[in-house]
């Protein structure tokens, strides 16, 4: 039957036309509107009315003024904290889910994503009030005596910002190790145990360098998520938490810049893409070595 | 409360738009407002002592409103409300008629910061009257009555050392300027020269040091006093933010600045496409009764300009805001205060 149905399919008289649909789609929905924002990069503003005469003028203020390389920079540092914090949190939680059998594998995996089914405003909203001086957080270490007043160590500061997009990432990184952890065929680590070697000798040799193309695209999502992410920022980071994303939306918002904040958000999407390529990368050679 | 009317008009949106389509027919009153401003009561009332039909549509932006009445050139309204920054707009595109305020018997009862036209700012312009002060509110100072003594009468106080970090203060350049401009006793905070506008800039990076943390929605800075210790709020959001405060218990009190208090200020406007401009008083002068304004402030929260309410005193200073010199340069400055390490 699908031997029959194929070739008949392409060759009904429909068949052009599903094709240049499906070429048709991507091209109106996502390069049309990437290259008018590509453009809009290139415009300026004056007096609140986009002036649509070329220039190179929001990219040369990218690079020159002093404000924004900088904040470029410490939005960068943070984001790779995030991604190292939760591949390091998330590798023994994914290591763990391998190790169990049968059902409860799944069921504690579903657990575990559980938290994306919940709108993401109310998760910050809800990490503020734990984090917060008089929060949960606070009133628990002082009641334990672990500390003597609160602190506010993680309120409203790059402390604040790097716990909470830490929380809301997590499942990102779990799932691709989990993944690339469960891929791996169990003959291959008996083979290595009947050849003497020991469990960690294992783990170093075997299992750890054929899950790490997981560990790439976990460490490239949790990235680009919490790179492109303003209103964590926004709402836990206070008045030292300044990043990229909350510059980029204050161009849209209040300012009516959008000339300027379209080349900044090319900025941006230039570094999402080279952490994409990067994983996809450094996933797919090692992925070929075995 | 400009969230809150834009999501109240959705709902309100589908009722007006029944409205219309039950009496398109006959010549009604054309009322374009934002919600609460022409509540179905009193339209009945309207009604039943006029004689006058009326359909309200109801907005939920400026943007919208100018939209709507640059769209037909004012020909589909005939009357509409907008605030006092955004008239001149309309003034300057003749899109709006005069006002005979002889026509206006209640107008003679407004409060008296009110009373006279010329001295408000924004409604008036060659000396014709262009807008009617209907409801208003004042962006003063929320400060927590256990932890602030004596009772704060300036915005200085948000600078003071002894409240480092227990400042809530408001994520918005355009307005951040203008209430500090009014702290240091510029006379037009709307229009700063270079110099001032550094000084101010300066004076925001030490505000900044101060502050916990910048908030946007009134729900949002709730949330921080709850769980914080915050001693005091700049008001975006005046009255409503008070009250919901002091309804989850918290012992707060409200101020306006001696230096002056940055205000909204909404009006009645007439349209330049007007059927019965008789008519248009005639609403106009009904909703500037005592009985509307109480009603008004009693529902809203905002202040009406017949009885006087918690959102100013009778002795406060109220700066009716205005159109800021350079939106984009404000809020670039903004943005290198809120980068400064």
């Amino acid at each position: 039957m699908s031997m029959a149905g194929a070739p008949r399919f392409s060759s009904s008289p429909w068949s052009p036309l599903v094709a240049l649909a499906a070429f048709a789609l991507p091209v109106i929905f996502v390069v049309v509107p990437l290259a008018i924002f590509l453009s809009y990069s290139f415009f300026s503003v004056d007096q609140g009315t986009i002036i649509h005469t070329l220039t190179l003028g929001n990219y040369v203020r990218f690079f020159t003024d002093p404000v924004f390389l900088p904040v470029f920079r410490n939005t960068v540092i943070l984001c790779v904290s995030v991604a190292a914090i939760c591949i390091v949190l998330a590798y023994p939680v994914a290591y763990f889910l391998t190790t169990l059998k049968g059902r409860w594998r799944y069921a504690l995996l579903m657990l575990l994503l559980v938290p994306l089914l919940m709108s993401y405003v109310i998760k910050i909203y809800a990490v503020r009030s734990i984090l917060g001086l008089n929060g949960f957080l606070n009133k628990a270490l002082v009641a334990l005596g672990i500390l003597s007043e609160p602190s506010s160590l993680f309120v409203f500061n790059m402390n604040a910002i790097l716990l909470t997009l830490t929380l809301l990432l997590i499942p990102f990184a779990i799932l691709p190790i989990f993944l690339a952890l469960e891929r791996i065929p169990q003959v291959l680590l008996r083979a290595s145990d009947d050849l003497g070697a020991s469990p960690l000798q294992t783990f170093l040799r075997v299992t750890l360098p054929l899950s790490l193309p997981g560990v790439a695209s976990a460490a490239s999502f949790v990235f680009v998520l919490a790179l492109g992410d303003f209103l964590t920022p926004q709402m836990v980071g206070g008045v030292s938490g300044f990043t990229f994303g909350r510059i980029l939306y204050s161009q849209f918002g209040t300012a009516y810049n959008w000339p300027f904040g379209a080349a900044l958000s090319v900025a941006l999407a230039l570094l999402v893409i080279g952490a994409i390529l990067l994983g996809e990368r450094f996933g797919r050679s090692r992925g070929a070595s075995t | 409360m400009r969230l809150k009317k834009l999501f109240l008009s959705m709902v309100a949106a589908g009722l007006g738009v029944g409205l219309m389509a039950s009496t398109a027919l006959a010549e009604n009153l054309r009322v374009l407002a934002w919600d609460g401003y022409a509540d179905a009561d009193w339209v009945k009332d309207f009604t039943a002592a006029t004689g006058i039909g009326v359909d309200v549509v109801f907005i939920g932006s400026d943007d919208e409103i100018w939209a709507k009445i640059k769209g037909s050139e004012g020909q589909d309204f005939d009357v509409f409300a907008v605030n006092t920054a955004q008239l001149q707009r309309y003034i300057k595109a003749d899109l709006v008629t005069p006002i005979d305020v002889d026509k206006l018997p209640n107008q003679k009862e407004v409060l008296p910061r009110f009373r006279d036209l010329t001295t408000v700012s924004g409604v008036t312009k060659d000396g014709k009257v262009y807008g009617i002060p209907f409801c208003f509110d004042s962006i003063g100072l929320i400060y927590n009555t256990d932890k602030v003594k004596p009772a704060p009468t300036s915005m200085s106080v948000l600078w003071d050392p002894a409240y480092k970090g227990k400042v809530l203060a408001y994520d918005n350049g355009e307005h951040n300027f203008s209430f500090t401009a009014l702290t240091l006793g510029y006379k037009d905070p709307f229009n700063l020269t270079e110099e001032q506008m550094a000084a101010v800039k300066a004076k925001l990076v030490d505000l900044k040091r101060n502050v916990l943390s910048f908030y946007t929605t009134a729900d949002e800075a709730q949330q921080i006093f709850q769980n914080n210790d915050v001693a005091l709020i700049w008001a975006n959001y005046g009255q409503q933010q008070v009250k919901a405060l002091q309804k989850v218990g918290a012992h707060v009190a409200y101020v306006n600045p001696s230096e002056g208090a940055l205000a909204w200020l909404d009006n009645w406007v007439i349209s330049k496409g007007v059927h019965d401009k008789a008519n248009a008083e005639k609403w106009i002068n009904f909703v500037l009764s005592k009985k509307i304004g109480g009603e008004l402030s009693e529902r809203t929260g905002f202040g009406n300009t017949v009885v006087e309410t918690g959102s100013a005193g009778s002795k406060d200073k109220l700066v009716w805001l205005n159109n800021v010199e350079d939106p984009l340069k404000r809020s670039d400055l903004w943005n290198e205060i809120k980068a400064t390490p």
